[in-house]
């Protein structure tokens, strides 16, 4: 019988699985990260062997697994403890099982002493001969030696159990000139079950007042019956507005009641008492304390989740990413319909706003969880860096200790992805670089061991990664010495020391005064910061002289669809990326101030903020008059802020990313492009290169900086 | 006297492979009206949506088991005379015991042949023919 190998085959598939939870579930109760549903979770596993085995008529395996689970059952109910002997003992068994299943899956029948030794052990466990583990054996295969007599039940009586009903009827006075006859209704309702009738005759008139097509006379009625409620009420459905009508369900509730069995997981399983239940409650609490304790020792050994089977599953990439296309498709579909409704009269639009609104909502929420599914938390990434970490100190003889955090941060895989290069090459820089060998750091009394702390973290919709080191800091002499030997700074600028420190940033530099084997071959900091600014992240260091310093990458969620602010200047619209933007405001020409070197200055709440104008920067003509028009106050990396100064605000919208750098290469200030309800293809906003190409700076020193593509110079105020 | 084509049945195990055996068992006795349940809730759910004429039952289960699957069909009015097989491995004499108790049916031993799992749904609800 064919299907039947077919059938063979998915069981043994599914021991795969089974032995595979109970081998890991097992390892986890050994080292003691387990949860109180792991030892369950091992009991179901092994059960199921043993179920399915049964089913296949395997034998010896089922014999096996029975004598296992009795232990399994013994230890989930506290029977037995969990001791590192005992748990040996059942790995052992495990293993057992693991080559029974082989041997039935390979047709060959087990010698029938095989695996005894560890059957015995099992048996010792429960304290020798335990009735219940050697029972099996001996039953003919069918049925118990107890006494159980079938119950046998009529089908064609109906399933439903006995119930009983409480009826008031009470006949309207149209009822009879309508038609409907009370009397009909009452032998409709006899033929559903066994009816009393009790009839109420206290609204019954003398005899001279009544009307001979009026009903008086209502009727109580009990009725046992195996019809469902339904059908009842079914009988009075033509009188149901000429009648005073209740339907009470007064059936008992039955001995055994389990309360309401909602179909929710959790709340549903073992209702009963007797039955031992996984866990007893009381042995809840000591379980939980030593959980605590262990979660407050390092590592993440605590809290281990139990190993839920079939709770996630699969999906390639790829049709991931076909959902996340079509998510991005129809984000432009709906802008474009948000534009078609917006031109329409008010009167049609209103109610169609209404619904787009709604379409709107669900369209973000589809794409959290599409962009949700994508997410991959950085700690893919951070997991490689303590091996590099060892690695380089062991090289450079410097003693580095790395504190990791935030590694559950969530961010687009893509992102992760591209996240390793730079994390490497950074954290490479710190130890060669930045951590001093340990003789040097017991001169400058700092600990022996340097710290590396690498850090992730969600911030208003970027995530932020710190790498932060307690060693040498930037040399800013150092750094200024080569940066004049490379003409990368006219002889005579005079640069604070925030800027000097940037300079690391600039292409073709590197501080190593040897080139050692780990770091400073030319890939320097300035690939890094490309790579970042790649994927439309920033990245930004502070620096102190021998205390260290911290390099920060902020980076955008996700590269597909973003936030946005349309915007208008002149003909052209572009679109602001919201997460660089920090406010709108229209400003009265009287807080516009030209200051010479500037390109203007915009007195903010008492202070000065330099703004550009948008239309002069991409020398698309604004054909407002001048000092008009909307400014926006945006970001161009940590603390500094700029205005941006644009004809005028169209509206918030998401915005489907679409690179254009491979089809046109890198545009100054533009970072992507986007299409918008009405079709057309507007370019997407970099503000940081935006800052850079305004080449806003405390004038005029660092001017030979802007020539190379300079960095984002501080301005502080 | 209950038709077997027109029997409907729901098997109710986590194991696909069980649920497969036991369709292809009650196949041979020309009962083809089957639904399947990976578990307890499920299966509560189907027995209450469906019309449903026999549960065969594992009693091994996540979400909820097979005791606490008679338990909430006894508890509901609508389906509380439902018939109940329950199936067991050997050496589970006393979750017979408690399913008695619970109000099931009849049991099954796994392994079962297709006579024996005849004369247990016989036993329930009668000849079959």
């Amino acid at each position: 019988m064919s299907s039947f190998e077919q059938l063979k085959q998915t069981f043994f598939d599914e021991c795969g699985d089974l032995l595979q939870q109970i081998e890991s579930g097992l390892t986890d109760i050994r080292e003691g990260s387990h949860s109180d549903d792991t030892i369950n979770a091992v009991f179901r596993a092994v059960h199921s062997v043993k179920g399915g085995a049964g089913i296949f008529g395997f034998e010896h395996l089922v014999g096996f697994a029975h004598v296992f689970e009795t232990v399994l059952d013994a230890m989930r109910s506290d029977r037995l403890a969990v001791t590192s002997d005992n748990v040996d003992t059942l790995l052992a068994s495990s293993d057992v099982l693991t080559d029974l299943v082989a041997m039935s899956r390979a047709g060959e029948t087990p010698p029938a002493d095989y695996g005894n030794e560890c059957r015995t052990a099992l048996q010792q466990l429960m304290g020798g001969g335990d009735e219940d583990v050697v029972a099996d054996d001996g039953e003919a295969a069918g049925d118990f030696d107890i006494e159980f007599t079938p119950v046998q039940i009529n089908l064609d009586e109906g399933i439903a159990g006995e119930q009983q009903f409480e009826i008031t009827f009470r006949p309207g006075p149209e009822m009879l000139r309508k038609g409907s006859d009370p009397l009909n209704i009452l032998r409709e309702l006899r033929q559903l079950g066994k009816l009393e009738l009790t009839a109420e005759t206290d609204r019954l008139p003398v005899l001279s007042e009544i009307e001979f097509d009026r009903p008086y006379i209502g009727w109580t009625a009990r009725l046992e019956t195996t019809r469902p409620q339904a059908e009842v009420e079914g009988v009075f459905d033509f009188v149901a507005g000429d009648c005073e009508l209740a339907i009470v369900n007064t059936t008992p509730v039955p001995a055994l009641d389990i309360g309401l069995p909602a179909p929710a997981a959790g709340e549903t399983s073992l209702p009963s008492v007797d039955f031992a239940p996984p866990i007893a409650p009381e042995a809840e609490k000591p379980k939980a304390a030593a959980a605590g304790t262990r979660a407050s020792e390092p590592g993440e050994k605590s809290a281990a989740p139990p190993k839920a089977a079939a709770t996630t599953t699969r999906v390639e990439l790829e049709k991931i990413d076909r959902v996340v296309n079509m998510v991005g498709e129809l984000v432009i579909a709906q802008a474009m319909l948000g534009q078609i409704v917006h031109e329409l009269p008010e009167s049609v639009s209103a109610r169609l706003q209404q619904t787009l609104d709604e379409v709107v909502h669900h369209t973000r929420e589809l794409k959290d969880s599409v962009m949700s599914m994508r997410a991959q938390p950085v700690g893919a990434v951070f997991q490689r860096m303590p091996r590099l970490v060892r690695e380089l100190s062991a090289k450079t003889a410097k003693k580095v200790r790395l504190e990791m955090t935030g590694e559950s941060t969530e961010v687009d895989r893509s992102i992760v992805e591209m996240l390793s290069d730079p994390l490497t090459h950074i954290i490479r820089n710190s130890v060669d670089h930045g951590i001093e060998s340990p003789a040097n750091r017991t001169a400058a009394g700092k600990p022996e061991e340097g710290t590396i702390r690498l850090s992730a973290g969600h911030r208003g919709g970027r995530i932020v990664i710190e790498i932060a080191d307690d060693g040498a800091g930037i040399n800013p002499e150092r750094v200024l010495k080569k940066a004049r030997e490379r003409g990368l700074v006219a002889p005579d600028a005079n640069l604070t020391e925030d800027e000097i420190n940037n300079l690391i940033f600039m292409p073709g530099f590197s501080t190593a005064e040897t080139v050692s084997d780990i770091s400073g071959r030319g890939v320097g900091m300035d690939v890094v910061r490309r790579n970042i600014q790649d994927i439309g992240g920033r990245i930004s260091l502070k620096s102190e002289r021998g205390r260290g310093m911290i390099i920060q990458l902020a980076l955008p969620l996700t590269l597909a669809v973003m936030d946005g602010m349309v915007i208008r200047v002149g003909r052209e619209t572009y679109v602001v990326p919201m997460s660089a933007m920090v406010e709108c405001l229209r400003p009265p020409r009287s807080d516009i101030h030209d200051l010479v070197g500037t390109r203007g200055m915009l007195k903010l709440r008492g202070e000065l903020l330099p703004i550009v104008d948008l239309g002069d920067l991409l020398d698309v003509r604004s054909t407002e008059a001048e000092g008009g028009g909307v400014v926006i106050i945006t970001e161009a990396g940590e603390d500094i802020r700029f205005g941006l100064r644009v004809d005028e605000l169209c509206g918030h919208q998401q915005v489907v990313i679409k690179s254009i750098e491979e089809s046109y290469g890198s545009i100054p200030g533009i970072s992507a492009a986007t299409i918008l309800g009405n079709g057309r293809v507007a370019f997407i906003l970099d503000t940081e290169k935006l800052y850079e190409m305004a080449a806003i700076q405390p004038p005029p020193s660092a001017m030979a900086a802007a020539k190379y593509d300079a960095p984002a110079m501080a301005m502080r105020n | 006297m209950p038709v077997a084509s027109t029997l409907k049945v729901l098997i109710v195990d986590d194991q696909n492979s069980v649920r497969q055996m036991t369709r292809m068992t009650l196949e041979e006795l020309g009962i083809s009206l089957v639904h399947e349940a990976e578990n307890g809730v499920s299966a509560f759910q189907t027995a209450t949506l469906q019309p449903i004429d026999l549960i065969i039952s594992d009693f091994n289960m996540p979400e909820m088991d097979g005791l606490g699957l008679l338990r909430a069909v006894r508890g509901h009015a609508a389906i509380r005379k439902l018939p109940f097989i329950l199936l067991t491995g050997r050496g589970d004499r006393e979750l017979v015991v408690k399913a008695a108790q619970a109000g099931v049916n009849n049991y099954l031993v796994k392994p079962f042949t297709t006579a024996i799992l005849r004369e247990k749904i016989e036993q329930v609800v009668g000849k079959l023919t």
